[in-house]
């Protein structure tokens, strides 16, 4: 039976002591390592459910060797904390290819994006844009049936958020975000028997009628800290490695259909991006943008958490 | 979402709306002059990944017909797309541009027109051009990184 741990990797003591008293309350067993060769070599006596390391880590000659340690332990996320200042390192996180949650805040915004994240797995329950918001916030829902509502959908959504006090940025993301995830569920989503995307390669501009399940619904809703939009398909086909590989593109160039595209531009228009993924059942995206600050405030880089669903 | 509207404005084009994947922009290098083709961009208001794709077609082929491309009043939307993706950028001219400015007075926002070819050796150094607050006259501070927002201006490696 797995050990009810956590492993925290940082070579600063204040933070790891931080880091401890906010996943401490998960009631887990929290274990501490100085530097990636001490954490491999605690990992050998523990299988921590969640690991999270300094993000300068990744530059470390340790660090194929810690991840892959922490894969072969069944560790189920690999979180990289990131200060706002230390962006260069995200393509060699991204390249890592097994870190699947980045966060990129300042401490005090931390407690609540690891609480999340650690209770998520816990607890074994990781759908639902709701988690992200303050209680109370209504989420708005859509069902996409036909894809030529897309268009207005979206344009309807900023005028939406506009029209609720928020910036013409944030708008402008907003509506950004919603089409490209949209999109993404609609023609990249779906897989035959043999698992071809069928879909991915037709004109978007063709008017395509959507079944019950082909169907994808949104919701958005807005606490005030964050504006959430969160887009479903019922299909699951979205892996891990696809989303990785996406998120490294450092620049998106004509490549052709598929949904790398689409993500990256998802994730350079938004603070946070959130994928639950079910396989073979559903994928779920979601997208926060942080309203609380002006562009000029904003991270330089966006966080990122990729979670899938284990099997009962 | 209103579809991408062109409408002629002296020796410029005026395009507005959506840059979606019914823009169809290569036809717009069908109407260069001279080898040279004006865009002004004040009014577009939404470009998507497929918006993208089209644009970096048409700039590959303006490039390889010798097409000189020249951006004018160019829409925040447009400047986060040169940011993010170099290929957006091509070998066009950026002569004008919208940029986010915010008042530390009253708290208002605004997007306010940059003079890139006036102000090419302040932008070059990074530094944004003093704006005042058009409603308390106020000055405004610029709203983003400018190390991340003037970067289109910056030769490519």
């Amino acid at each position: 039976m797995r050990e009810q741990s956590i492993l925290i990797v940082h070579p600063d003591r204040k933070t790891q002591r931080v880091v401890q008293r906010i996943l401490g309350v998960t009631g887990y067993r929290v274990d501490i390592a100085d530097d990636l060769e001490q954490g491999i070599r605690l990992m050998q006596h523990h299988a921590p459910l969640l690991v999270v390391v300094d993000g300068s880590a990744a530059m470390s000659p340790h660090a194929d060797a810690f991840f892959s340690e922490a894969q072969a332990r069944g560790t189920e996320a690999c979180m990289t904390l990131l200060s706002q200042d230390a962006a260069e390192h995200v393509p060699k996180i991204l390249t890592l290819g097994a870190v699947t949650n980045l966060l990129v805040h300042a401490m005090p915004v931390l407690a609540e994006e690891l609480t999340i994240t650690a209770h998520k797995l816990i607890h074994r329950d990781l759908f639902g844009a709701d988690k992200y918001l303050l209680w109370g916030t209504e989420l708005h829902t859509h069902l996409v049936t036909r894809s030529s509502q897309r268009s207005h959908l979206v344009s309807s959504i900023a005028d939406a958020v506009r029209a609720r006090g928020q910036s013409a940025r944030v708008a402008s993301m907003a509506q950004l975000v919603a089409d490209e995830l949209v999109s993404n569920a609609v023609h990249n989503a779906p897989i035959d028997s043999a698992g071809g995307h069928f879909r991915k390669d037709l004109a978007r501009d063709t008017d395509i009628e959507l079944d019950e399940r082909h169907a994808v619904r949104l919701r958005w809703g807005c606490d005030a800290r964050y504006l959430a939009i969160e887009v479903t398909d019922q299909f699951g086909s979205l892996d891990r490695d696809t989303i990785l590989s996406s998120l490294a593109k450092s620049d998106v160039r004509d490549s052709g259909g598929g949904a790398g595209m689409g993500i990256a531009l998802s994730y350079r228009s938004c603070d946070h991006l959130v994928f639950n993924l079910a396989p073979g059942k559903r994928t779920e995206i979601i997208a926060l943008i942080d309203v609380r600050y002006p562009p000029s405030e904003r991270a330089p880089v966006s966080s990122y958490n990729v979670f899938v669903e284990r099997s009962p | 979402m209103s579809r991408l509207q062109i409408q002629p404005d002296g020796g410029a084009l005026m395009l507005s709306g959506a840059i979606d994947e019914t823009a169809g922009l290569l036809d717009l290098l069908t109407r260069a002059q001279g080898g040279r083709l004006v865009l002004d961009l004040a009014g577009v208001t939404f470009i998507n990944s497929l918006g993208v794709r089209d644009w970096i077609r048409m700039q590959a082929a303006a490039t390889q017909q010798k097409i000189q491309i020249e951006l004018r009043h160019v829409a925040e939307v447009i400047i986060h797309q040169l940011n993010m993706i170099i290929a957006t950028r091509g070998t066009a001219r950026v002569t004008s541009f919208f940029a986010p400015y915010a008042c530390d007075r009253c708290g208002r926002e605004e997007s306010l027109l940059i003079d890139a070819v006036a102000n090419a050796a302040m932008l070059a150094k990074l530094t944004p051009p003093a704006m005042t607050c058009p409603e308390c006259s106020g000055p405004m501070a610029f709203n983003d990184f400018p190390e991340r927002y003037f970067s289109f201006l910056m030769p490519t490696g």
